[in-house]
C-alpha cells in the first residue's frame, strides 16, 4: 500500500503506478499529450507536469512513479504557467489550419489550447513549412500540424510491429515519414492514425468531407471482415457512413485494427452495389420487384422438389451472413425444402478443423481468449499468416514474442519473417511430414500425462519419422529441426495456431492428427484462424449437411427429433452433401437448384472452370449478393444483399465470442431472414418471425450451447464460451481414426518440380475486399512469389511479368522476389482476376472432404 | 606535478603497447587482479574520484550501484562522444594515450565484472578510431583483453562503436540507445544505466577521462589520489583551452587550478596581450563569465558558487574584441541543431531563442526582445526532458545576464 496526497487529497494505491494514474483514480484530471494508456511511458510533450514536494523541478506526471508519502500539486500557479508555456512552444511552428484541419473538433491540441493555453500567441518569428504529403493512396501526413509526441511511431513500433514510421531529422526540424518514403508500404492498419491527437496523420479516406461535430450519431459494432470480430465505430451522418474509427480501449481488439476494418468499409458504399433483384429473362439478367422475385423462387423451388426430389436441391451459405440469417437458411432447407444439402464456407477448412480436434478432445477445444496467447512461452503456426488472416490476433503472436516467447512458423507467414525463430516453408507433402516426424521426435522428450488413454494409443501408434529422414526430404537443415524440437519441448503453455492450408491438401487430415498430437503433448492451446466474421457462427447454427444447431450430429436420432418437436418441423434423417459434394453433384447433374447466399463459389473454390461448368449446369440458381459476383452472373434470380452495416444480428468469432452488429444505415433491401421466411411462407412453413429478436430467441431455445444467451449479455462483449456453463459434451469418439501410413506417402512423395501455394494476404480477404477501392489501392496487382534462385535462374527481376501454367490453366502476374522461399515453393493470392484458383485443379481431400490445393505443380514461362 | 594522465605522451609512439608498458603501464591491471573486485572498488571510491563527462557523479558509488544489482550480464561503457564545442581533451587520451583507457576500462570492468565493453566514440574522430583500433588489436595480442587475461581467468571484450555526429548521444542513457541501434535520444530516468542499461541489463557509463584515471588510482592507492587538487573533487584534471589565448591546447593540471593561472600562466595569456572580456570555464553548455571571476578554483564546488560550471572542463576565453551577442548566437544555433527533437520546450524553444537573437544580430531587434528572450528561455528552464534544453536556456541566460548592454545596443543601433 501505498499513500500520497494530490492536492491535498489523500490517495491509497495497492503498487506503485505513475503519478498521472494515482490522479486519474482519484478522478484528477491531468492534461497529456504524448502519454496513451498501451504505450509505454514516454515523457516527451512535457505537458503533464506536476510539482511535487521536496522537488525543486517539476515533474512529468506519466513518467514518475509514486513514493509513500508523495505530495502532489496538479493545479498550483507554477504548473499553469507552464502548461501554457508548453502549449505556446506546441504552437509556434503549428500552421493554426484549424478551418480546414479535418481533426478540428476533436484535436487534442485545440482542446488544450483552448482549455490551458495563451489566448494569443507571440511567436513572430516565420513558420516550419513542410509540404502536405498525398503520395499514398490512403495516409495523409501533415507534418506541419506535427506535435511529435512519437505516438504514431510507437504504436507503429511496440504495438503493431511493423516497425515502418521513424522520426527523421532532429529538433525543430524533425518530422515523421515512414521508412520507405512517401508511400507508406506498410500494413495500413491505421493504428497511427488512431493515436495521433492532432490532425498530423489522417485517413485520405474521407479527407475534407466531413466536419467532425457534424458527425450525428455512432453506432458500436463489430468488424465483418475476419473471424477476429474487432469492435469499431460507425460514425454517421444522415444515411451515410462517414468512416470507422476504432475506440482506444474497447472490445476485445482495445482499439486496435488492421487495414481491412480501419480502411475496408468503403465497399458498402460502393456503386455497383446491387440494389434490385434480377430475374434471367431470355438469357439475361433483368431487373424485378422483389415480390416477383420471391416467388419466382418459391415457384421453382417448388416445381424442381416435386420433379426431382428434395435432395436435388442444395444451399450455401457465406460466412459475411449473421447467425440469425444462417439459422434461418438451415431451417429453410430442412423444414420447408426437406434436405439436408446445406453446407457452408466453414467446412472448406475452419469447420474440418474444429471438427477433428473437438472429436478428440471435445467440443469448445478451439475456444480460447485470444489475449491467452501474449501470455503464451511459445507460439507454433502453422497453415496461415495470423498478421494476414487475422491481424489483430496476430499482434498478439507479435507480443508474445516481444516478451521473449520462441515462434515457430510451418508454412509461409510474411508478417512473422522477424519474430519468428523457426520458419519451415513447405510444400504440403512436407508439413505432413516435418509434422509427423516433431511429433515422433517429441514423444521421445515429453512423457505422455495420461489424460486421454485412448488418444494416447493412437499416439504411441504413429510410425516414428526420424529427424534425419524428414530432413532429407524437405532439405530442411537437421540442426534447425533438432533446435526446433528442442524449443517446443520447452514450451510449457503455448499457443498453436492453426490456419487452412493445412487441411486444404490431400494429407490434411494427417496433418490434423498429428498436431492433434502435438497440441495434446506440448499442452498446447489450439486457435484456428478463420477467415471470416462468422464461420464459427455458422458451425453453431447448424449449417452443416450432417448437423443441426449446436454441432448435434443428426444422425444420432434422440436430438433430432428434440429438433423436430421444439420446431415443429420434420428433418430427413440422412446427411446432405457437403459444399464440395454439391459442386461436384452439380457437375454431375445431380442438384438442379443451388440457392448460394453470399458466397462467390467460383472465386473460393480450385478450379475456375470446374466450378464455373458445375453453376452452369444447375437448371436454377440463385445467389443473394450485395454485387453482381462471378458466380452471380450464372445466377438465374440475383436478390441484393444488405451490407453488415445495414442490419442486424450476431456473430461468433473464432475464440466463440457471441458479439452483435447493428444496423447504423438504412440500405436498398430486405434482410436475408425476412426474405427467406417469405419463401417458405410460400412453401408452407411459417416461420413467424417478427424480427431478429425472435429467431435469436429461436436459437436460443434450440441450441444447447446458446442456452439462455440474450442479446444483452451479447452486447457487453463478454459473451464467452461456455456461455452460461452449458454442458459440454464429453462423448468423444475416437474410433475410426485411420492411423496415417506416413512411411508410404514419404515413398510415394513426388517433390520433382516447383509446386504453387496460397498466400492468405493482409489487403485482400475473400469477397468484400474486392470491392472496396481503399484497400484495392494498396496492392492492385496480382503477383507471384518466388525464391531468389528461381527468379534468378530465370533472370527475373522485381514486378517482372510472368506466365504460370499449371495443367488447369495459366495465368500472367507480376514477380515478386522473396529470399525467404525454398526454389520450390511459389506463392499467388485468390486475386479476383489472376489468382491461384485459376490455375489449381479440381480436388478434395478424401477424408474431410476440404477442397486439396496441393499438387500443382507450376512452369514460369517467361 | 607529474603527469598521469598525459604521461610520456610526447613520445611519438605514445600509443604503442611497448612504450606504454615500458613507462610502467599495465602494472596496475597485474595490481588490480591481485584485488577483489570490491577492493578495488573501494579505492575508487576512497579516491573521491568524480566523473569527468560533465555532472560530476562519485564514481566509486555508480560502480557500487551496478554491483548491487543482481542481474547480469553487466556492460561498461566508455562515452568518447565528446560532442561539446570546446571539448577535446578525451581526444588527447584516444589518440596519444589509448592504452591509458583500455587498462583503465579492464581494471574497472573487472570491478563490476562486466564482460564486454563498448567504446562508443565520437564520429569524426577517425585519427582516434584507427589509434583505438590498433591499441585493442594489442592489447589481445598481450592478452590484456580476451577470455583468459593475463591467465587469471577474468575475460574482458571491448568493442569501438563510432557515433554519427549527435551532441546528444554523449548523454548517456541517448548513447545506449544510440548503440542499441536506434535513434539517439534520452530515455526515462530512473530506472538508471546502473539497473537498466544496455539490452536493459546493468550498466556503468564513464567517460574516457574517469576511466583513464582508475589506473593512477590504482598505482598510488585511492588514499594518496585523494590528496590531489581540490579536496573534494581531488585528482588531476585536464582542460582543454582554446579562444584567444597565446598557447591554446590540452593542459593536465590538478583540480581547482583557478582561470587566471591556467590562462595565464599555462596559456601565456591572452593574444596580442588584448584584454579578457568573458570566458567559459567548461565547454560552452556552462554559463559565462565575467573576467571577476576568473580567480575561482576549477572544480564541481567551487564554479557554481560563481554562476557556472566545471562541465568538461573546457576553457574558451574571449577578448575584448568579441561580440557576445555573436556568440550566444553561435552557441544557441548549436543547441537548435543539436536539439533531439523529443521534448516540446527544447525542441521549439531553442529555435524561438535562437530567432530572436538572429534577428538581433541581423539588426531587426525590437523593444521587448530581450524581456521577451529571457522569458522564452524561463519558459524551457526546468521543463525539458534531459539537461540539454535546460543547458542551452541557462547559458542564454548568462549571456543576457552578463552582457545585456551589448544586446541593447544592437537594438538601438539597428
Ligand atoms: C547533452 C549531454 C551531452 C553529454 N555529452 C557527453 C560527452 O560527450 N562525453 C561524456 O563523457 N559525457 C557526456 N555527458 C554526460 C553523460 O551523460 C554522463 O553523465 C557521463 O558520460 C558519465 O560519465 P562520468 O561519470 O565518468 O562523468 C553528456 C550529458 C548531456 C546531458
Ligand atoms: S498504418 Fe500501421 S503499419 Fe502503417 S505506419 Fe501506421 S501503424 Fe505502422
Ligand atoms: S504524426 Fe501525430 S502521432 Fe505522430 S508524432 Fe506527430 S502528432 Fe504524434
Ligand atoms: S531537452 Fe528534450 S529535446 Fe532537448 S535534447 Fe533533451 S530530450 Fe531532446
Ligand atoms: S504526457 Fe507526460 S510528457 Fe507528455
Amino acid at each position: 500500500m501505498i499513500t500520497i496526497t494530490i492536492n491535498e487529497k489523500k490517495i491509497t494505491l495497492e503498487k506503485p503506478v505513475t503519478i498521472l494514474e494515482a490522479a486519474r483514480s482519484a478522478g484528477i484530471h491531468i492534461p497529456t499529450l504524448c502519454h496513451e494508456d498501451i504505450l509505454e511511458p514516454y515523457g516527451g510533450c512535457r505537458l503533464c507536469l506536476v510539482e511535487v514536494e521536496k522537488v525543486p523541478r517539476l515533474l512529468s506526471a506519466c513518467t514518475q512513479y509514486i513514493t509513500e508519502g508523495m505530495v502532489v500539486r496538479t493545479e498550483t500557479e507554477r504548473v499553469i504557467e507552464a502548461r501554457r508555456a508548453i502549449l505556446e512552444f506546441l504552437l509556434i511552428n503549428h500552421p493554426l489550419d484549424c478551418s480546414f484541419c479535418d481533426k478540428a473538433g476533436e484535436c487534442d491540441l485545440q482542446d488544450l489550447a483552448m482549455k490551458y493555453g495563451p489566448a494569443t500567441g507571440r511567436f513572430a518569428e516565420g513558420k516550419r513549412k513542410h509540404p502536405e504529403s498525398y503520395d499514398d493512396p490512403l495516409i495523409v501526413r501533415n507534418m506541419e500540424r506535427c506535435v511529435l509526441c512519437s505516438k504514431c511511431v510507437r504504436m507503429c513500433e511496440d504495438v503493431q510491429g511493423a516497425s515502418a514510421l521513424c522520426i527523421t531529422n532532429r529538433g525543430s526540424k524533425s518530422y515523421v515519414e515512414p521508412f520507405s518514403g512517401g508511400r507508406y508500404n506498410c500494413e495500413y492498419c491505421g493504428n497511427c492514425l488512431t493515436v495521433c491527437p492532432v490532425g498530423a496523420i489522417m485517413s485520405g479516406l474521407h479527407r475534407h468531407d466531413y466536419r467532425s461535430w457534424l458527425i450525428e450519431r455512432e453506432v458500436e459494432t463489430v468488424c465483418s471482415y475476419c473471424g477476429v470480430g474487432c469492435s469499431l465505430l460507425l460514425q454517421i451522418r444522415g444515411n451515410s457512413l462517414i468512416r470507422t474509427v476504432p475506440k482506444i480501449g474497447r472490445g476485445l481488439n482495445r482499439g486496435l485494427l488492421c487495414s481491412k476494418g480501419r480502411f475496408g468499409y468503403d465497399y458498402i458504399s460502393n456503386s455497383e452495389r446491387l440494389d434490385t433483384p434480377l430475374i434471367r429473362r431470355n438469357g439475361e439478367l433483368q431487373p424485378a420487384a422483389w415480390s416477383e422475385a420471391i416467388t419466382h423462387i418459391a415457384r421453382r423451388l417448388k416445381e424442381i422438389k416435386e420433379n426431382h426430389g428434395s435432395d436435388a436441391i442444395a444451399g450455401i451459405v457465406s460466412g459475411r451472413c449473421t447467425n440469425e440469417d444462417a439459422y434461418v437458411f438451415q431451417k429453410f432447407f430442412r423444414g420447408a425444402i426437406g434436405t439436408n444439402n446445406i453446407d457452408s464456407v466453414a467446412s472448406l477448412a475452419y469447420g474440418p478443423a474444429q471438427r477433428f480436434f473437438e472429436r478428440i478432445f471435445g467440443q469448445g477445444v478451439t475456444a480460447n481468449d485470444i489475449h491467452g496467447i501474449s501470455n503464451s512461452d511459445g507460439i507454433f503456426v502453422i497453415g496461415g499468416d495470423p498478421t494476414g488472416i487475422n491481424p489483430v490476433l496476430g499482434l498478439q503472436v507479435r507480443s508474445a514474442c516481444k516478451k521473449g516467447a520462441p515462434v515457430v512458423v510451418m508454412g509461409y507467414a510474411e508478417g512473422l519473417k522477424r519474430f519468428s525463430k523457426h520458419a519451415f516453408i513447405t510444400n504440403s507433402t512436407t508439413e505432413t511430414v516435418l509434422l509427423a516426424s516433431l511429433v515422433s521426435e517429441i514423444k521421445k522428450k515429453k512423457s505422455l500425462p495420461g489424460e486421454r488413454p485412448v488418444f494416447e494409443e493412437i499416439i504411441s501408434g504413429l510410425q516414428p519419422v526420424p529427424l534425419k529422414d524428414a530432413s532429407e526430404m524437405s532439405g530442411f537443415g537437421l540442426n534447425d529441426l533438432v533446435d526446433t524440437v528442442d524449443t517446443l519441448s520447452n514450451m510449457i503453455n503455448p499457443s498453436i495456431i492453426v490456419g487452412r492450408d493445412i487441411v486444404q491438401t490431400s494429407t490434411g487430415h494427417m496433418s490434423l492428427l498429428f498436431l492433434a498430437a502435438l497440441a495434446y503433448l506440448l499442452n498446447g492451446r489450439i486457435y484456428l484462424l478463420s477467415e471470416l466474421p462468422n464461420e464459427q457462427g455458422l458451425l453453431d447454427m447448424g449449417c452443416q449437411p450432417d448437423m443441426l444447431p449446436s454441432g448435434r450430429p443428426l444422425t444420432i436420432e434422440t436430438f433430432r427429433t428434440r429438433c423436430e418437436e421444439t420446431l415443429g418441423i420434420a428433418i430427413p434423417s440422412t446427411p446432405g452433401l457437403n459444399y464440395v459434394e454439391m459442386i461436384e453433384a452439380a457437375h454431375a447433374g445431380r442438384i438442379k437448384a443451388l440457392y448460394v447466399m453470399g458466397e462467390d463459389t467460383v472465386q473460393g473454390l480450385p478450379d475456375r472452370n470446374y466450378v464455373s461448368d458445375a453453376l452452369r449446369n444447375v437448371e436454377f440458381l440463385v445467389v443473394q449478393d450485395m454485387f453482381l459476383t462471378e458466380t452471380a452472373q450464372y445466377a438465374d434470380v440475383v436478390l441484393p444483399s444488405l451490407s453488415w452495416a445495414e442490419k442486424e444480428g450476431s456473430y461468433t468469432n473464432l475464440e466463440r465470442r457471441v458479439q452483435l452488429t447493428k444496423k447504423a444505415v438504412e440500405g436498398e433491401g430486405i434482410e436475408e431472414w425476412k426474405i427467406i421466411s417469405e419463401m417458405s411462407k410460400i412453401l408452407g412453413l411459417d416461420m413467424g418471425y417478427r424480427s431478429v429478436t425472435d429467431i435469436f430467441t429461436e436459437i436460443v431455445r434450440i441450441s444447447h450451447i446458446y442456452r439462455e444467451i440474450t442479446y444483452n449479455d451479447i452486447t457487453s462483449g463478454r459473451c464467452m464460451w461456455p456461455y452460461k456453463g452449458g454442458p459440454l459434451r464429453h462423448d468423444v469418439h475416437i474410433e475410426g481414426i485411420e492411423l496415417p501410413d506416413i512411411v508410404s506417402v514419404m515413398k510415394n512423395a513426388d517433390e520433382s518440380g516447383v509446386q504453387v501455394r496460397r498466400e492468405a494476404h493482409l489487403f485482400h480477404s475473400q469477397n468484400a475486399s474486392r470491392y472496396s477501392p481503399a484497400l484495392q489501392s494498396i496492392s492492385p496487382e496480382p503477383y507471384v512469389k518466388m525464391s531468389e534462385t528461381l527468379a534468378g535462374r530465370l533472370s527475373l527481376r522485381d514486378g517482372e511479368h510472368v506466365k504460370v501454367v499449371t495443367e488447369a490453366g495459366s495465368i500472367t502476374l507480376s514477380v515478386h522476389r522473396d529470399p525467404c522461399l525454398p526454389e520450390n515453393v511459389v506463392l499467388i493470392p485468390p486475386f479476383e482476376k489472376g489468382g491461384i484458383f485459376e490455375i489449381t485443379k479440381w480436388k478434395v481431400n478424401p477424408v474431410t472432404k476440404a477442397p486439396a490445393l496441393d499438387g500443382n505443380r507450376v512452369i514460369i514461362e517467361t | 606535478m607529474e603527469r598521469v594522465l598525459l604521461r610520456n605522451t610526447e613520445s611519438p609512439h605514445s600509443a604503442d603497447i611497448h612504450e606504454y608498458i615500458k613507462g610502467g603501464g599495465y602494472i596496475s591491471l597485474h595490481k588490480a587482479f591481485e584485488m577483489k573486485p570490491f577492493d578495488v572498488i573501494d579505492e575508487v571510491r576512497r579516491s573521491g574520484l568524480r566523473g569527468r563527462g560533465g555532472a560530476g557523479f562519485p564514481t566509486g558509488m555508480k560502480w557500487s550501484f551496478a554491483v548491487a544489482d543482481p542481474q547480469t550480464p553487466k556492460y561498461l561503457i566508455c562515452n568518447a562522444d565528446e560532442g561539446e564545442p570546446g571539448t577535446f581533451k578525451d581526444r588527447g587520451i584516444l589518440e596519444k594515450n589509448p592504452h591509458l583507457l583500455i587498462e583503465g576500462m579492464v581494471i574497472s570492468a573487472y570491478a563490476i565484472e562486466a564482460a564486454w565493453g563498448y567504446i562508443y566514440l565520437r564520429g569524426e574522430y577517425p585519427r582516434a578510431k584507427d589509434v583505438l583500433l590498433s591499441a585493442i588489436k594489442q592489447a589481445y595480442e598481450k592478452n590484456y583483453l580476451g577470455d583468459n587475461i593475463l591467465g587469471k581467468g577474468v575475460g574482458f571484450h571491448l568493442h569501438v562503436h563510432c557515433g554519427a555526429g549527435a551532441y546528444i548521444c554523449g548523454e548517456e542513457t541517448a548513447l545506449i540507445e544510440s548503440l542499441e541501434g536506434k535513434r539517439g535520444q534520452p530515455r526515462i530516468k530512473p530506472p538508471f544505466p546502473v539497473n537498466e542499461g544496455f539490452s536493459l541489463k546493468p550498466t556503468i557509463i564513464n567517460n574516457v577521462e574517469t576511466l583513464a584515471n582508475i589506473p593512477c588510482i590504482i598505482e598510488i592507492g585511492g588514499d594518496a589520489y585523494s590528496k590531489i587538487g581540490s579536496p573534494e573533487c581531488p585528482g588531476p584534471k585536464l582542460y582543454s583551452v582554446s579562444g584567444h589565448v597565446k598557447r591554446p591546447g590540452v593542459y593536465e593540471l590538478p583540480m581547482g587550478v583557478t582561470l587566471r593561472e591556467i590562462i595565464y600562466t599555462h596559456c601565456g595569456g591572452i593574444l596580442g596581450d588584448k584584454k579578457l572580456k568573458a570566458v567559459i570555464p567548461g565547454g560552452i553548455s556552462t554559463p559565462v563569465l565575467t573576467p571577476d571571476k576568473i580567480d575561482c578554483p576549477m572544480d564541481f564546488r567551487n564554479l557554481p558558487r560563481v554562476g557556472s560550471l566545471l562541465g568538461s572542463g573546457a576553457v574558451i576565453a574571449f577578448d575584448e574584441t568579441v561580440d557576445m551577442v555573436n556568440v550566444c548566437l553561435r552557441i544557441t544555433k548549436f543547441f537548435e541543431h543539436e536539439s533531439c527533437g523529443k521534448c516540446t520546450p527544447c525542441r521549439e524553444g531553442v529555435g524561438w531563442m535562437r530567432a530572436i537573437i538572429e534577428r538581433i544580430c541581423g539588426g531587426a531587434g525590437r523593444n521587448g526582445d530581450l524581456d521577451h528572450l529571457m522569458e522564452v528561455s524561463s519558459n524551457i528552464l526546468g521543463k525539458t526532458f534531459c539537461p540539454l534544453g535546460d543547458s542551452a536556456a541557462t547559458v542564454v541566460q548568462s549571456y543576457l545576464g552578463n552582457f545585456r548592454h551589448e544586446f541593447e545596443e544592437k537594438i538601438k543601433n539597428r
